[in-house]
């Protein structure tokens, strides 16, 4: 591996960029750790009022209709999207190679952010959500929410405009489309559902909405890490640079077709379920593209995958990419589609997206990033070691239980003589999993709150090497045997 | 030279202002370019994966026609190991069927005899409270087949009209309309189902297809009151003959 050493220009220039977005970033990490330990906790809860539902009964604050809608909030506006967003900063600093400027306004409004992901979990709890998943909260909160969003991204339009290399490397590409892409679809979803459409037609565009959410912001940001966390540390290019950029423009072109596929058999027009699920299907070439290149790109260097925390739980992110899209195109024809839609499948298929694949790729980034923003060093190796197992416990748990549970509880629903309720009963053995699953993550993610604690308040370890997950055989973790690795 | 960068301090005299740490160090720059190609595989892989996206576009998209909201493709099959009947999903009386295709025939015959069936007094006669109704099938078969001119008495009142032929529709459709009528406004006797298969209507066509222009009343007389049309009965469950008769 013959790598070209950075000058110490370069250094000096990534250190000064890395120190302008050291509190923004911070910022938005430590809150989205705070908001995910939450959001995990309520998953436990909710899971465990689902399987038990006479616990606590009579006590309106711990149903299953209230903490389900407050858990996912938490977990995609509270955690996903704030984490996302700190991860875009950094990176378009670093790829721009601009200092992030107006730290203190991004701050300020990431406050509001905050408060607004407050009152949204909040006012669910109380009662006034609306039924609509992901768009629960009250009308009047959307505003807030994608005002704020568009100030915090706003400030990243200059930095592109001033990028210092000419040609636009694929993560920034995949920034920029994340960045557009979001207000995109959040205002079309909050426009058409509450200026009145019918409801049914609200219902669809909800579906839309939620796979737009994932394909057309959590996976160009995941994939904008991926393309920049992969090649850095194995010190090489990425394998077919034409094949990121195709991954870039399919999902561009493909990503909004999809959602409706969710209410297939339902009161829409026959080919609206029928084009998205043709467009899930044809995504499995946008997350073949990448995952293919992805591989080679680390082709001979799998070694990494034991030491380096940022390596790991990336591809640990990106093959639950690809698990998801598969699963995706499977359930959205018809064959698999009609006896899962409606199940515990589809809370499987939206946490293994919001948690399996989404979340484990920006701990990746996180693990990668803040040690360069805070100038320590992880605290313990150990600690990173059993958040990724734990973490991936967890997950799998909930998948593989909410599949098999959604298979079972799907074949119960189309069982058109027998009540409603049977289908419920027969699959919530299943939900036992998810509890557990959710218990295991909350676990994995207090380890991680306290480590993203101690960096936040300069307890880090100073130290010249990286925190591996485990020491290289042989050699101590020096700076020199660890190159690049963290 | 590295530990004079490392001793850099950018924001001198302010305590806390980070040094360049050891992580910006070690890492790797960002290389760019990679022209690898991929395999036959992948390439495989992903023709497979457009003729399936293809597939499932072209066969259930029914022409992305706005007015088709039914894919043919979209059929929940109930499992029998889980306590579902598959033959149970499927059986919808063949009766309400026949009924409700019946209805649809009705359509023709709603401008005089009204979606009530009771006719407009004076004009038209009323099927509810008619004797042609409620009597043997072979009276109705012919007026279907033939038509009825005036005058012509029907529960006490004298209507002077001219009632068309619906010789022109299918065996089927008159045998739904006249169970229709029969079901839904006739006071059937006992034992009567009011159903008129396709069957008993042919049998009509062979009785009375000699006959040339619409009935008189005299002519209707001379076929006895209670004389059905031949034909076995059916299950009304299924629609299958039944065999005793």
């Amino acid at each position: 591996m013959t790598v070209p050493q950075p000058t110490p220009e370069e250094m000096a220039e990534r250190a000064s960029i890395d120190r302008s977005t050291r509190y923004p970033v911070m910022f938005f990490f430590t809150s989205a750790a705070a908001w995910l330990l939450a959001a995990t906790l309520l998953g436990f809860l909710s899971s465990l009022k689902l399987r038990v539902p006479e616990l606590w009964d009579g006590c309106e604050f711990v149903t299953y209709g209230r903490l389900f809608p407050a858990h996912m909030s938490a977990l995609v506006y509270g955690w996903a999207m704030q984490a996302g967003i700190g991860v875009m900063l950094w990176l378009m600093a670093r790829l721009t190679r601009n200092e992030l400027k107006h730290g203190v306004t991004i701050i300020v409004i990431g406050h509001v952010w905050n408060a607004a992901v407050t009152l949204m979990v909040f006012s669910v709890w109380f009662g006034f959500g609306r039924g609509i998943p992901l768009l629960d909260f009250p009308r009047w909160i959307w505003p807030v929410v994608a005002l704020s969003y568009a100030l915090i991204v706003v400030w990243m339009v200059p930095m592109f405009r001033s990028r210092r290399d000419s040609p636009v490397y694929v993560s920034e590409m995949f920034i920029v489309g994340a960045a557009v892409w979001f207000p995109w679809i959040f205002l079309t979803a909050n426009i058409f559902i509450n200026k009145g459409t019918a409801p049914v037609m609200g219902a669809g565009i909800d579906a839309w909405y939620i796979t737009n959410l994932i394909y057309f912001w959590m996976a160009p940001v995941a994939l904008a890490v991926a393309y920049y966390i992969i090649p850095k540390i194995a010190g090489r290019p990425i394998y077919s640079y034409p094949l990121a950029h195709l991954t870039f423009w399919l999902l561009a072109f493909l990503a909004g077709w999809t959602g409706f596929s969710r209410f297939m058999g339902g009161p829409f027009p026959a080919w609206m379920p029928a084009v998205s699920g043709a467009a899930a299907i044809f995504i499995l070439l946008a997350i073949l593209a990448t995952v293919t290149n992805l591989m080679l790109t680390l082709k001979g260097c799998s070694k990494l995958w034991e030491y380096s925390p940022s390596l790991r739980f990336t591809v640990f992110g990106m093959l639950m990419l690809g698990l998801y899209a598969l699963l995706s195109a499977m359930s959205s024809t018809f064959y698999f589609g009609k006896n899962l839609q409606f199940s515990h499948f589809v809370v499987g298929m939206d946490t293994l997206a919001f948690y399996g694949f989404f979340s484990m790729t920006i701990f990746g980034a996180i693990y990668f990033i803040v040690p360069r923003i805070t100038g320590a060093e992880w605290p313990s190796g150990a600690r990173i070691r059993s958040h990724f197992w734990w973490s991936t416990y967890g997950i799998m748990t909930l998948v593989v239980t909410m599949l098999v549970g959604g298979v079972a509880q799907g074949g119960n629903l189309a069982v058109w003589d027998q009540e409603f309720s049977t289908s419920f009963v027969n699959s919530s053995a299943y939900v036992v999993g998810r509890a557990v699953a959710w218990a295991l993550i909350s676990y994995s993610n207090f380890l991680f709150l306290y480590q993203l604690a101690l960096m936040f308040a300069g307890k880090g370890r100073k130290s010249d090497g990286p925190t591996l997950i485990h020491a290289e055989p042989g050699t101590a973790p020096s700076a020199k045997a660890a190159a690049g690795l963290s | 030279m590295a530990d004079e960068i490392k001793n850099i301090d950018y924001e001198q005299g302010l305590p806390g202002a980070i040094d360049l740490h050891d992580s910006v160090k070690r890492e790797n720059p960002l290389s760019q370019g990679g022209e690898g190609t991929v395999g036959l595989t992948v390439m495989v892989i992903g023709a497979l994966i457009l003729i399936l996206g293809g597939g499932h576009l072209f066969s259930s998209s029914n022409g992305f026609k706005s007015s088709i909201y039914i894919s043919e493709n979209y059929q929940p099959e109930p499992r029998p190991s889980l306590g579902g009947d598959e033959s149970a999903a499927e059986q919808v009386a063949w009766i309400e069927d026949w009924m409700s295709d019946g209805k649809k025939v009705y359509n023709n015959c709603i401008a005089c005899h009204q979606a009530s069936g009771l006719g407009i007094p004076g004009q038209f006669p009323p099927l509810v409270g008619s004797e042609w109704v409620d009597q043997g099938t072979s009276r109705l078969g012919a007026i279907m087949l033939h038509g009825i001119n005036g005058p012509f008495k029907v529960a006490g009142q004298t209507y002077n009209q001219l009632m068309p032929a619906w010789n022109n529709l299918s065996d089927e459709k008159i045998a739904q309309v006249v169970t229709y009528i029969r079901r839904e406004f006739g006071s059937l006797q006992e034992g009567d189902d009011g159903v008129v298969t396709t069957e008993m209507i042919k049998a009509a066509r062979e009785q009375f297809g000699s006959h040339s222009g619409p009935y008189t009343e005299a002519e209707l007389l001379a076929i006895p009151a209670d004389e059905d049309l031949p034909g076995s009965r059916v299950d009304l469950e299924t629609g299958e003959p039944l065999s005793e008769g």
